[in-house]
């Protein structure tokens, strides 16, 4: 029999803290304009990129569109399951969407979305199929082939700015992975095409740590690219990144951020981060909830956010960002318009970059 | 009094308390733990408290002035502990909750780790290793499980698999838990280094197999082909989404009493019991020491590996990469249960409520995670603490009767 933990939850709530003070935070969820649940990836919030941009989405529809939201970081792959089922279960306050941030959720999800077929779901990064799930893909590669493009150009040129420089007779640059999958292997594929495009001269090496959350085995691996003659490392590993920019700020030389602008939520960083590949969770959390709230959300629809729907971006560092050439810029805005009238297709599987 | 003396006597002191701890009765010791754990919820009520006051939050419980406090102590360990049963006091309670067999389902899987590091204990031997051989022995049975499915069919194939799988995760346990056993018999390795490395081994080596060669298509995660229906613990009693199977329970129960029969009615328990206390001692009296060392270890790695099966075909209904730290948690289970199998039941019980009291923490309250970590270490070191000290005097007091002073009259001949 389904508790309706919530139910239980509010009394008991109400009589602790009544017995407490008698003066009770309002909580503000009664008459907002939906009542969201987010079950986070296991980095946790603080990570400085996923899970906290997917934050950024759902505090911005608290202060515009007037919802309220609750948020779970589970710790491991087997919490997920029964923190969706939490939300899915609570009928007070009923939630109307739940947000389920991160591929690794997508198991759990299957089978809940069929439990619960009255709850409206949504995923991040991966395609649930399901009629009450709207899931929500980004193009990475695309993004990724623009930081390629742009480490290409300059490690091939003598280039200062910050804490960093580059030999000008490099040729080859850096890529640090979290754990080794398809979704990770896009941003390689991405970056390792943006690259090859700015010279097929240039190397990749890439490592993947095997961890989201490792920031001293994101260090070593980016060390060890930095004294083999990389100066440009780009990283798609979640906390496991930050290793990675100290390792650039030993070395003297420049990494790549990913998710978020990495030169602001890290920003003790920013001296060398050159660029940062933006992934707008954010916004796949926002319009979401945008489609509750204005009940037109879509089930079993699936959202792919590109370049042209600045679902990803190359943004650059807020300290380096100015002295990046303003040629190497331009190359980059064109390749981005290439990329969305499609005559520049960039792979997602690192084997098929020529 | 010379101040080396008044040393001495502060250390004989401390000697006497820790031996006198070490011959507490069992009504004494509940007593004990139970005001460690009221101690500990005590000292942690003040630290939700100040972190309420130092935090920032949207919603604060309570405003007084301008200090606002953002978490409510008192709800956060009513929801720890209470939320974790199920809110036995709310009316209605049901012992099928969803979330009392979420409690129970990690209370089982601790059982079996904390007997894999018990019986080691036991016999003399620190196997850090469980979590390795928890791991080898999952991964085992879900591939064991994979293979067999497609061979048998219907209600026989439950019949068959799951004990198969079950078998198949003792078996990889038991072999990875012989690797350190046999490098400590016979090549004289300390165990607590083999083992802590073997468990990086394990998690590699899983890593690979699962990413390579038994990858699932059809999934982004690195994780193998989900288990056929019939190759999971079947769901009776329990609401099927709950992931628990009371049967599970109850393997993890027999174990318990077949171990305790095993240290306590058997010779090979008595060899491995007299091997932990006094290795050359129990030499002495025909103790084959290295067959013994192996033979704990690989029991104590079977059983660690039953739990990996439990872990896979019950909870996950796959392997995954990224296994809970079940297998170190077992750790803290047993030195909580006094290396004492029935112990193990209790203080997997503790665990199993500060587990899933953890997820009910997490959704009724907006409290961090790291804080709610911080309260579970407290209570397990609060209760943990006087069992270890007891540890201590016990191993004192048979030293004591072993070096002390002769009896007059030449006892020694006896």
């Amino acid at each position: 029999m389904p508790v309706s933990r919530r139910t239980l939850l509010g009394s008991l709530g109400t009589v602790t803290a009544t017995s407490l003070a008698g003066c009770i935070g309002g909580g503000g969820g009664g008459d907002a304009a939906a009542r969201i649940g987010m079950v986070y990836a296991t980095g946790g919030l603080g990570d400085g990129s996923f899970n906290d941009q997917a934050q950024t989405g759902v505090v911005r529809a608290e202060e515009e569109l007037g919802i309220a939201y609750d948020e779970s970081q589970p710790e491991t792959a087997s919490e997920f399951g029964t923190l969706q089922q939490q939300y899915a279960q609570s009928s007070d306050p009923n939630y109307d969407l739940v947000c389920c941030i991160g591929f690794l959720q997508a198991d759990a999800l299957t089978e809940n979305a069929n439990q619960y077929g009255d709850q409206q779901f949504m995923i991040v990064d991966s395609v649930v199929d399901a009629s009450n799930v709207g899931s929500y893909v980004f193009a990475e590669h695309e993004g990724s082939f623009l930081v390629g493009l742009m480490a290409g150009r300059l490690t091939t040129t003598s280039f200062s700015a910050g804490a960093g420089s580059t030999a000008g007779d490099s040729t080859n640059v850096g890529f640090v992975g979290g754990v080794e999958s398809d979704l990770i292997k896009k941003f390689e594929a991405g970056f390792t095409a943006g690259v090859k495009y700015a010279s097929d001269d240039v190397d990749v090496q890439t490592a993947y740590v095997g961890d989201f959350n490792n920031p001293s085995g994101g260090q070593e691996a980016a060390i060890s690219m930095y004294d083999s003659g990389s100066d440009i490392v780009y990283h798609a590993a979640g906390n496991t990144g930050t290793g990675v920019f100290q390792a650039a700020q030993e070395a003297g030389k420049f990494a790549i951020g990913v998710d978020r602008d990495q030169s602001v939520t890290k920003s003790s960083y920013s001296d060398v981060i050159l660029a940062s590949m933006v992934k707008r969770v954010d916004n796949a959390v926002y319009s979401a909830v945008e489609s509750v709230v204005d009940d037109e959300f879509e089930g079993g629809a699936t959202t792919a956010l590109g370049l042209e729907q600045n679902g990803v971006e190359a943004v650059f560092g807020q300290e380096l960002g100015e002295d990046i050439p303003q040629d190497v810029k331009d190359e980059m805005s064109t390749a981005r318009e290439d990329i969305i009238a499609g005559d520049i297709s960039v792979p997602t599987d690192p084997n098929q970059v020529s | 009094m010379s101040g080396a003396d008044s040393d001495r006597e502060w250390v004989a002191t401390v000697r006497q308390r820790l031996i006198a701890l070490g011959q507490t009765s069992a009504g004494e010791r509940v007593l004990i733990a139970l005001s460690a754990l009221a101690l500990s919820v005590l000292v942690g009520t003040v630290i939700v408290f100040v972190a309420g006051l130092v935090a920032t939050c949207r919603d604060p419980v309570l405003t007084l002035g301008g200090t606002t406090l953002c978490y409510d102590p008192f709800y956060v360990f009513d929801r720890l502990f209470l939320g974790a049963l199920g809110d036995p006091f709310a009316g209605g309670w049901s012992p099928l909750n969803p979330q009392f067999a979420l409690t129970l389902r990690e209370t089982t899987v601790l059982i079996f780790t904390g007997l894999s590091v018990a019986l080691a204990f036991r016999a003399g031997i620190f196997n850090i290793g469980t979590q390795g051989q928890l791991i080898v022995g999952g991964l085992l049975s879900a591939l064991t499980v994979l293979w067999a499915a497609p061979l048998v069919s219907g209600g026989l194939g439950a019949l068959l698999l799951v004990p198969l799988g079950i078998a198949a995760g003792a078996v990889g346990g038991g072999a990875y838990g012989a690797i350190p056993g046999a490098l400590k018999a016979y090549a004289e390795a300390n165990e607590v280094i083999t083992t802590i490395m073997l468990n990086f081994v394990a998690v590699l080596v899983a890593r690979y197999l699962v990413t390579g060669p038994f990858n699932d298509p059809n999934s982004q995660a690195n994780q193998t082909p989900p288990l056929p229906e019939i190759g999971q613990f079947p769901s009776v009693v329990f609401d099927p989404r709950t992931d628990f199977s009371i049967f599970a329970l109850l393997l993890a129960l027999a174990f318990v009493g077949g171990l305790y029969y095993l240290l306590t009615q058997t010779a090979f328990g008595y060899d491995l019991r007299t091997a932990g206390i006094q290795p050359a001692a129990a030499e002495y009296g025909g103790v084959d020491a290295a067959r013994t060392i192996v033979a704990s270890l690989t029991l104590s790695g079977a059983i660690g590996g039953v739990g990996g099966a439990v872990y896979v075909m019950m909870i996950l209904g796959k392997f995954q990469t990224g296994v809970p730290s079940y297998g170190f948690d077992g750790i803290t289970v047993s030195i909580l249960a006094g290396n004492n199998p029935l112990g193990v039941v209790f203080a997997g019980a503790l665990f199993g409520v500060l587990k899933s009291g953890s997820t009910v923490v997490a959704f009724a309250t907006n409290v961090p995670p790291q804080l709610v970590g911080v309260l579970r270490g407290l209570i397990i070191l609060f209760v943990a603490m006087p069992e270890f000290f007891r540890l201590v005097g016990r191993r004192l007091a048979a030293r004591e009767d072993d070096a002390g002073p002769a009896p007059v009259g030449g006892g020694a001949d006896d």
